[in-house]
């Protein structure tokens, strides 16, 4: 929800998917290709002020958002730096600190620049840049309808849940364990009812198998794509001349 | 008589259960009319619009296009379908795209036109419901109202001759009600022919020019508002009262107040009525 509500937000909403991914596509190329942490570290810090800035996302929502990957990313770091070795005593492994800092950096690098797309893109445009580019209609329609669908069920949950709390529901935890079986017994009924009324509705409107929508346009793409090709570009650049330097 | 539109003759349905949504239903559904649905809930209101879109096949009966019988087949209902449109009752599940744009999309592309032709409706159809310039916003970050209005733009978009509406009022306030109604009294001045469900009695009274009185299954009184509205046997039987701008009406006829010959179609009609008359100074003393 958290991505949701950010990427509805952003100044960069309005920008053209197509020029978005092209942009961090190049962060993520770029931070491959580059090769001292220095530089590294320059990569994730331009692409992260540029969701930051560019796309003023709140740093909120991007640090609550970075948390949970971080830590993955701390933890497998201080597995490489000590552990058990191959005879069972723990200790330091002795990997060079540089590797490390390398891996660290380039993991958040590629993480700046995936959140910087993920963040400014709601997942309606997103669908629409695959379904450009040929990516199989039968999963792009069950990503619309899962999208959509989680909206609903969310809804009917939190409707369930209240009117459960509403009627003591939820006043001891063996009053919530058998409520929260009970709402959720109702929500597989619930959905199997919603899926029959869902095909009734496109039936009403003329479906014919596949599930067609027109894509929204946006005006300024090409212009967009220009901008997103230079700035990538400059992120390669700095990272070929690191790798090659 | 003018053959109606659409209509219903001796239709039956049974639902697999073996209860009956229909039980010997004829109905008659005039061009260019506003027609209102009235009954009880489960008297077969949804059930009935249902039939006339094409979703259910009836157990019995026949259902009629312009005099002829209703072609089940694919072609069939796809061309019944482009000419009646239903809206649904509960926005959530008729929609199924996560953006305004692409949901209203879906019928006119379903019916096979051209992308510019698909924009320039859905860019009409949001406007006829007031939400022009909201294409790209997420269905999700709307009002229960907004969403209604998406539904009806959506089926807006595929030029239906016929628009069927499940209980339209149900969950709007009062001001979005007017705005619902005066959308609806635009289209029908447009030449559409609309069919809607509802259990208010002194809204079908006030709006539609022909009211069809539905109870179990079955319509039982069908014909101008003004008429159906007085049979009040008829009425009891579908659990509706009189309207009260009638029952207001009648009171003040009865004692001599406003004249008998009148039908006045709101109680606003009966108050406009009353305001029209010369003001009685009673001379009463003030102590």
């Amino acid at each position: 929800m958290l991505i949701e509500t950010a990427a509805y937000a952003s100044r960069w909403r309005q920008v053209a998917p197509s020029a978005k991914a092209l942009f961090a596509l190049a962060g993520v190329g770029a931070a491959w290709l580059a090769h001292s942490p220095a530089v590294l570290a320059l990569l994730a810090l331009l692409l992260a002020l540029a969701a930051l800035f560019g796309a003023r996302i709140a740093l909120r929502s991007f640090l609550g958002l970075v948390a949970a990957p971080l830590g993955f990313l701390l933890l497998s770091c201080l597995a490489m730096l000590a552990g058990l070795d191959a005879h069972g005593h723990w200790g330091w492994h002795g990997a060079p600190l540089e590797l490390v800092a390398r891996t660290a950096l380039r993991s958040l690098a590629v993480l700046a620049a995936l959140l910087g797309l993920v963040l400014t893109t709601p997942l309606p445009d997103l669908i629409s840049l695959l379904r450009r580019l040929r990516t199989p209609e039968l999963l792009l329609d069950l990503m619309v309808l899962c999208y959509r669908m989680l909206f609903v069920l969310r809804q009917a949950w939190d409707d369930g849940v209240s009117a459960q709390r509403a009627r003591l529901g939820y006043g001891d935890w063996r009053h919530a364990w058998r409520s929260m079986g009970l709402l959720a017994g109702q929500l597989a009924v619930q959905v199997w009812q919603r899926s029959a009324a869902l095909q009734m509705a496109a039936d009403a409107r003329g479906y014919a198998g596949t599930l067609r929508f027109l894509p929204a346009v946006f005006p300024q793409a090409r212009r967009q794509n220009l901008q997103a090709a230079l700035a990538g570009a400059l992120l390669l650049a700095l990272a070929a001349g690191d790798r090659l330097w | 008589m003018v053959t109606p539109l659409l209509s219903l003759d001796a239709v039956d349905h049974v639902f697999a259960d073996g209860s009956f949504g229909l039980r010997g239903c004829s109905l008659g559904l005039e061009r260019g009319l506003r027609h209102a649905l009235l009954g009880a809930n489960g008297a077969g209101k949804t059930t009935l619009l249902q039939h006339l879109n094409g979703l259910l096949r009836p157990s019995a009966g026949t259902l009629r296009w312009n005099g002829q019988p209703f072609d089940y087949s694919r072609a069939g209902m796809a061309e019944l379908r482009r000419r009646v449109g239903l809206v649904f009752q509960n926005p959530d599940r008729q929609l199924f795209s996560a953006q305004v744009e692409e949901d209203v999309s879906f019928g006119p592309l379903n019916l096979g036109l051209d992308a510019a032709t698909v924009r320039a409706r859905v860019a009409s159809a949001l406007e006829a419901v007031g939400l022009q310039g909201q294409g790209a916003r997420a269905v999700h970050h709307l009002s229960f109202g907004q969403k209604k209005r998406v539904c009806i733009a959506g089926v807006l978009a595929m030029e239906p001759e016929v628009l069927l509406l499940d209980e339209p009022m149900a969950g709007l306030d009062a001001p979005m009600q007017r705005e619902l109604e005066v959308l609806l009294d635009g289209l029908a001045a447009r030449g559409v022919t609309v069919l809607l469900s509802t259990h208010d009695v002194d809204f079908a009274y006030r709006w539609a020019d022909r009211i069809h009185l539905m109870a179990d299954g079955r319509a039982i009184a069908s014909g101008p508002a003004q008429q159906v509205a007085q049979d009040e046997a008829a009425l009891r039987s579908a659990g509706q009262r009189t309207p009260s701008a009638l029952a207001l009406h009648a009171l003040l006829a009865e004692r001599g107040v406003l004249a008998r010959d009148a039908y006045p179609r709101s109680v606003d009609a009966v108050l406009d009525a009353l305001r029209a008359l010369p003001t009685l100074h009673s001379g009463v003393a003030t102590p």
